[in-house]
């Protein structure tokens, strides 16, 4: 029969908890034998339990060879304290009195283990595996690829009320110290009531919790994770997310894609160049259209000019205006698009074409230019591999026209030369944003 | 060889087309010029290397530390306060010369306090970024745009309306006594190192004499390109009827197959940047020198006061000074500083010297 120090603790859990629904308190009792076992039954893998408990306790004969069964059986740990019994039996561990002794039994139920395949970040050639949702398997993926001892992996805990498990994993060899202590002071200090993601982490990183640039890279490939350790980065793991989140990054990282080194050397040169070309042409475009067509023709050839100014002719608003509204009906069909359900999805294409694009025209709504260049700015936007960065961009690009409105040509070069002044001052944990080498752990 | 400080000498010395010495140049072409450009060299160079060798005591420390140790105040103070109002009116010169600049060939209806309006804006966002982040920024905008200056130089040189015979001309009048304004306007170029009052602190190591012989050579090249190639363009005698030589023998190009026909564009494009960064370097040091007078922590307030400062009288000059009062000022301005130059490059060199000894 249980002690008197084992029903002290049975009753003050079983009080704490409120008894829910699908708690499950079961005495289980042979001839020597004598064992209370309390679970919840909906995170709780019942197979395990049976299979790893249940059989062995009704298969041994002696009291004394059960406990020894239980002491040495990997799942099982000894009772610390009550707070962290009941905090464990919240994620699925089962608890055990048996004799004087309080054991927990770790039969966590892990349902979304399966690993998928890339959907946000894919590559024409390379592996195709994405991460899953559950922690120990996203551990083991990155495992496999970087079979080194020097894999520093510690754990930690966000959110007060979501309680989500965070792995911290760096290599010891290539990770600096001083960023790898500023990560988690950051970490520490982070106050979120319901932690889901690493995505949410995006506005903490600065101190006015309002960030416009992310300092943070997200991803759900393993090889990509794999690489980044390699040079020395600080990898966070959600529990429940099949995002890992990279620290520090620069812009560098913002726009590299895994495509670099699946390819060769030149191919990756050359598409490194059209990836930056596409940034520049994102952002500054609308810009420059306005601040050429109504303060500068003479800006470009007289035949260039006058078609540029001539498709303007019976448009009844100023440029900006135009302008500002091809914009925001490309921005809503971005946005659309995400949502579409499958059956509607041909709709948006035949919208998107037909109806913004030539019916507009055609009504004198828009210049003929004008939808070449949103169309240009539209898709050089998604040539940006990172999808935080790229929806940065697409904010980008409304200063720049704010200030082309205003100022004309030097509104286009005055503003971006100050997104670029801002960028200069950002940084990442102490790596400034436009950096070009990562910085090394100084050499003891 | 520390490239942070030939960064600081290169942008003086492209942005002097912007402070009026092409036109100061040109107008004493038979008065002294060639004479005062070949004796501001060696003068220039000289300053550098006098400068540097006595900031090479002091490794990573701005003046204010190096200062820090002087028992004398009322030195210090007016030391500090000269030197900040020489380099703000410098800053403040550039800006009034390229809002003009603006205001005539890219935007004549724009009233000029707009222009005005934007470039403070992306100056005081830059100010007071730390100054090693400001390093990093003039070092981006000069890779951003020195392929493009090259290029229109050597679009300039290679060009087949280029007069060589009207340079050699002008070549000729050697030997005509120096005009002390051409000097002072042919030294300008060479002032960049000045800045190192407060850029030591990001200048890591000391500076080699590699620096110096490849200043010596920039100095050479760039003082012939600011002199000599509007005169090519337009002929020894037709060369002083502009009021921006160098702007308008920019319009004189061509790139008959680019889409931008017309080279004054990307020129004035390429400018907007680097006097952007100039006028921000100059009142950068400005600044950091004005925090450093204050003995306590310099509050938000007080930031807000000196930003203050710095709007009102430049409002003040564009709405004051025309483009002619500008140039005369500009004259008189050139001069005083080199004076001024010389006496403090002289003042911090003995003072250095005796520190160590």
């Amino acid at each position: 029969m249980p002690t008197n120090k084992v029903q002290t603790i049975k009753e003050g859990i079983l009080n704490k908890i409120h008894k829910p629904e699908d708690l499950v308190f079961k005495e289980n009792q042979t001839k020597e034998k004598y064992m209370e076992v309390l679970y919840i039954k909906s995170i709780s893998d019942e197979a395990i339990l049976h299979d790893n408990l249940l059989k062995p306790f009704f298969e041994t004969s002696s009291s004394e060879e059960f406990l020894n069964f239980l002491q040495s059986n990997p799942k099982v740990s000894e009772f610390e304290s009550e707070q962290k019994a009941i905090d464990e039996l919240m994620r699925g561990v089962a608890i055990l009195f048996y004799q004087d002794d309080v054991f927990l039994f770790d039969c966590k139920m892990d349902r979304n283990n399966a690993v998928m395949d890339t959907t946000v970040e894919t590559t024409i050639q390379g592996p195709q595996a994405g991460f899953s949702e559950s922690l120990p398997v996203n551990l083991g993926l990155i495992r496999s690829r970087y079979p080194n001892t020097t894999l520093a992996v510690e754990s930690t805990e966000v959110g007060k009320l979501s309680k989500t498990k965070v792995m911290i994993l760096h290599d010891t060899k290539f990770a600096d110290p001083v960023t790898l202590n500023r990560v988690k002071k950051f970490l520490d200090t982070v106050d979120i009531e319901m932690f889901q993601t690493g995505e949410q982490l995006f506005d903490s990183i600065r101190k006015s919790n309002r960030a416009l640039f992310p300092l943070m890279l997200v991803t759900e490939r393993p090889d990509r994770v794999a690489v980044n350790l390699a040079s020395g980065k600080v990898i966070l793991l959600v529990q429940g997310s099949s995002y890992a989140v990279i620290l520090p990054t620069v812009m560098k990282d913002l726009m590299s894609s895994m495509e670099d080194i699946y390819q060769a050397y030149w191919i990756a040169k050359f598409l490194q160049i059209l990836r930056y070309t596409a940034f520049n042409v994102s952002m500054i475009l609308p810009g420059l259209y306005v601040a050429v067509s109504s303060y500068n023709p003479e800006l470009f050839r007289v035949q260039l000019a006058m078609s540029i100014a001539g498709s303007r002719t019976g448009i009844p608003y100023p440029s900006f205006v135009e302008v500002v509204l091809m914009l925001f009906m490309m921005e809503l069909l971005t946005e659309a698009s995400i949502r579409l359900p499958k059956a509607i999805g041909p709709t948006a294409t035949t919208v998107g074409g037909l109806i913004l694009g030539q019916a507009a025209a055609e009504a004198g709504l828009v210049s003929n230019i004008m939808i070449v260049i949103v169309s240009f700015v539209a898709i050089s936007n998604f040539v940006v591999p990172i999808n935080a960065f790229s929806f940065t961009i697409r904010v980008l690009k409304y200063f720049i026209l704010l200030f082309s409105t205003l100022f004309g040509l030097v509104g286009v070069v005055i503003g971006f030369f100050m997104l670029l002044a801002y960028m200069v001052k950002l940084d990442s944990f102490g790596e400034p944003f436009l950096t070009l080498i990562q910085s090394k752990p100084s050499k003891e | 060889m520390n490239r942070y400080f030939l960064y600081l000498v290169l942008l003086n010395m492209i942005v002097n087309v912007i402070i009026f010495v092409p036109k100061i140049l040109i107008d004493y072409r038979y008065e002294g010029a060639v004479m005062g450009v070949i004796i501001a060299i060696p003068i220039g160079v000289a300053l550098n290397y006098v400068y540097c060798m006595a900031i090479n005591k002091f490794p990573s420390q701005g003046m204010p530390e190096i200062l820090a140790t002087s028992k004398h105040r009322l030195f210090k103070i007016i030391h500090f306060y000269s030197i900040q109002l020489i380099w703000f009116a410098a800053g403040l010169i550039t800006l009034v010369g390229f809002i003009d600049i603006l205001a005539r060939f890219v935007n004549p209806e724009m009233p000029k306090l707009a222009l005005l309006v934007i470039y403070l804006a992306a100056i005081f966002l830059i100010i007071q970024m730390p100054t090693q982040r400001v390093m990093y920024f003039l070092e981006i905008v000069l890779f951003l745009n020195i392929p493009l200056i090259g290029f229109i130089i050597f679009q300039a040189l290679t060009n087949k309306f280029l007069s060589w015979d009207s340079m050699l001309e002008v070549g000729t009048h050697i030997f005509a006594s120096p005009s002390l304004k051409s000097i002072a306007a042919a030294t300008y170029c060479f002032s960049g190192y000045a800045n190192l009052i407060i850029f030591n602190r990001v200048i890591k190591g000391k500076l080699k004499i590699w620096n110096f012989i490849t200043i010596l050579f920039l100095g050479i090249f760039n003082l012939f390109t600011t002199f000599f190639i509007p005169i090519g363009f337009h002929g020894s005698d037709g060369a002083q009827q502009y009021l921006y030589p160098w702007i308008s023998t920019a319009d004189s190009l061509r790139l008959t197959y680019s889409p931008i026909e017309r080279v004054i564009f990307l020129f004035l494009m390429f400018y907007m940047s680097i006097t952007l960064i100039s006028i921000s370097v100059h009142w950068h040091v400005s600044f950091e020198l004005i925090k450093a007078t204050f003995k306590g922590k310099f509050s938000k307030k007080k930031n807000w006061i000196v930003i203050a400062t710095y709007t009102v009288c430049s409002v003040a000059a564009v709405i004051y000074l025309n483009t002619v009062l500008l140039n005369k000022i500009t004259v008189y301005w050139l001069v005083f500083h080199l004076g001024f130059e010389i006496l403090v490059v002289a003042v911090f060199f003995i003072w250095a010297r005796r520190q160590t000894v």
